[in-house]
């Protein structure tokens, strides 16, 4: 009888997830940027994502004050000298989920995100693989991806071009709740 | 019909998602902090409301070469009288700065103590400057030879000053400063040991790493020294400086002229006998090179 009535429960529960907006506040990303010079490191845990299933699209955002550097200098200069984020205060992503995905069976999907990014005043179309777990509860979506900042008008002076990597390696996880 | 078309038009963004409930935590970073208001901690000789973040040590070395009026090319550009202090701070948290330095002017030892009151902001805390609580502590080792005997408290002086300082928009920074110095030791019976000064600074940012900055100390008039010449009071004058900010990467290098040839604050503040008009000018920069010593706490990444 118990186990009539969870598995039930169960089978409502992920039809109505199946049919929802996932919601995060709390995604993590990290761009990692190395030379033989420095190593340049961020992180921000404070990025909202919303990963819509009917429609089969997601979209984050992550305000640049946000990133925590290793150097307290650092940190002052991206958002001063390099995003303006006082200026340009979000990056924003809005994109497709490419791949099929069943969001009511648990599992491991590999899709494409394809969308635009919103970054520094310019939008750029942005193609990057991404792994998307469906579990019980909620849906976790990881990507790996590579960006170069000067496609976003981020000029970065002759005096420390040998400090910034050309390319930056980005990480994104996010764990979804339904909203 | 309708509440279906209304369905819609909220949906058109998936960000609108976000709008519905935000959560206390995020209520509460709502509040934007202005930072950069100045480049460095000082904009030539005077203080900035700025600190080097928590963690982080600061040294920094400051040099004056001699007056261009007095004899510029024989002492080789000023550079056989120069003027230098070097100093190291350190911030142990983001309000708190505490550092120490030395300087050939007078020979003297300085401590000072930074205290960050109010921090300019934006958002559901409006505050429209920064305050910022400075004080300095100064040890003269200077041999005295006027044949008199002295104290060794007649060694120290003293400066306290309360900056308070805006960042109008990307470009224009300005700061007041109300500041009170202390001498334990003056020349005559005429003079004051305590001067009452108002500092006025500024700068202005014509590209992201370049900058112009000035500064003017406006001394009560009662702040003299004895002229052996004319054997009177003569009143000493205000420090005026402009000068250039260059920042690049790990450190900031400010270019100035000053007719302030001390580096410790009671020297530069309110021992400043040379004028602009008489070509008292001295040329002069600032380095300082930042070191982090305690990494700031970084997110962890989710373990999946």
């Amino acid at each position: 009888m118990k186990t009539y009535f969870f598995s039930a429960l169960l089978i409502v529960t992920v039809c109505s997830t199946s049919a929802q907006t996932f919601i995060t506040r709390n995604a993590y990303i990290k761009f990692f940027g190395s030379t033989p010079m420095e190593n340049i490191e961020a992180v921000s845990n404070q990025t909202s994502s919303v990963l819509d299933v009917a429609k089969g699209e997601v979209a984050f955002q992550v305000l640049l004050n946000s990133f925590t550097f290793e150097k307290a200098l650092m940190q002052e200069h991206f958002n001063e000298n390099y995003v303006e984020s006082e200026k340009y205060p979000k990056c924003i992503f809005r994109g497709k989920i490419v791949g099929a995905v069943d969001y009511a069976k648990p599992g491991t999907y590999k899709v494409t995100l394809s969308g635009k990014m919103n970054l520094h005043g310019v939008e750029k179309d942005l193609d990057v693989p991404a792994t998307i777990i469906v579990e019980k509860d909620g849906v976790k979506l990881s990507s790996e991806f590579k960006m170069v900042p000067e496609d976003y008008k981020i000029a970065i002076p002759g005096a420390v071009r040998d400090k910034i990597a050309k390319e930056m390696a980005v990480t994104v996880k996010a764990a979804y709740k339904p909203a | 019909m309708l509440s279906l078309f209304g369905v819609a038009k909220a949906q058109d963004d998936l960000l609108d998602a976000l709008d519905t409930k935000p959560t206390e935590t995020e209520k509460k970073k709502e509040i934007k902090y202005t930072t950069a208001t100045f480049k460095g901690t000082r904009i030539v000789n005077m203080q900035s409301p700025e600190i080097p973040g928590k963690g982080v040590m600061q040294f920094m070395f400051m040099h004056r070469f001699g007056a261009v009026n007095d004899d510029f090319f024989y002492n080789f550009f000023g550079l056989d009288q120069a003027s230098v202090r070097i100093s190291l701070d350190y911030s142990p948290t983001d309000w708190l700065n505490v550092g120490f330095g030395r300087s050939s002017v007078t020979k003297a030892w300085d401590g000072f103590l930074k205290i960050k009151m109010l921090r300019q902001s934006t958002g559901d805390r409006n505050m429209p400057i920064s305050a910022v609580l400075y004080s300095t502590l100064n040890y003269t080792t200077l041999r005295f030879n006027d044949g008199l005997p002295h104290n060794e408290s007649d060694r120290l002086s003293y400066s306290h000053q309360l900056i308070l300082a805006r960042k109008f928009g990307d470009r224009f920074s300005a700061e007041i400063v109300p500041t009170l110095v202390h001498y334990n030791l003056v020349q005559t019976k005429a003079q004051s040991n305590d001067v009452l000064a108002l500092g006025f600074g500024g700068r202005i940012k014509i590209t992201q790493r370049l900058a112009i900055t000035g500064e003017y100390m406006l001394q009560m008039p009662n702040n003299t020294y004895f002229d052996e010449a004319t054997q009177a009071e003569v009143p000493f004058n205000n420090a005026l400086s402009i000068g250039f900010d260059i920042e690049t990467g790990g450190h900031v290098f400010q270019l100035h002229l000053t007719n302030s040839r001390g580096l410790i604050d009671p020297q530069w503040i309110g021992r400043t006998p040379g004028s602009w008009a008489n070509g008292d000018i001295y040329f002069g920069f600032n380095i300082s090179r930042v070191f982090t010593i305690v990494k700031p706490k970084t997110p962890e990444e989710p373990a999946w």
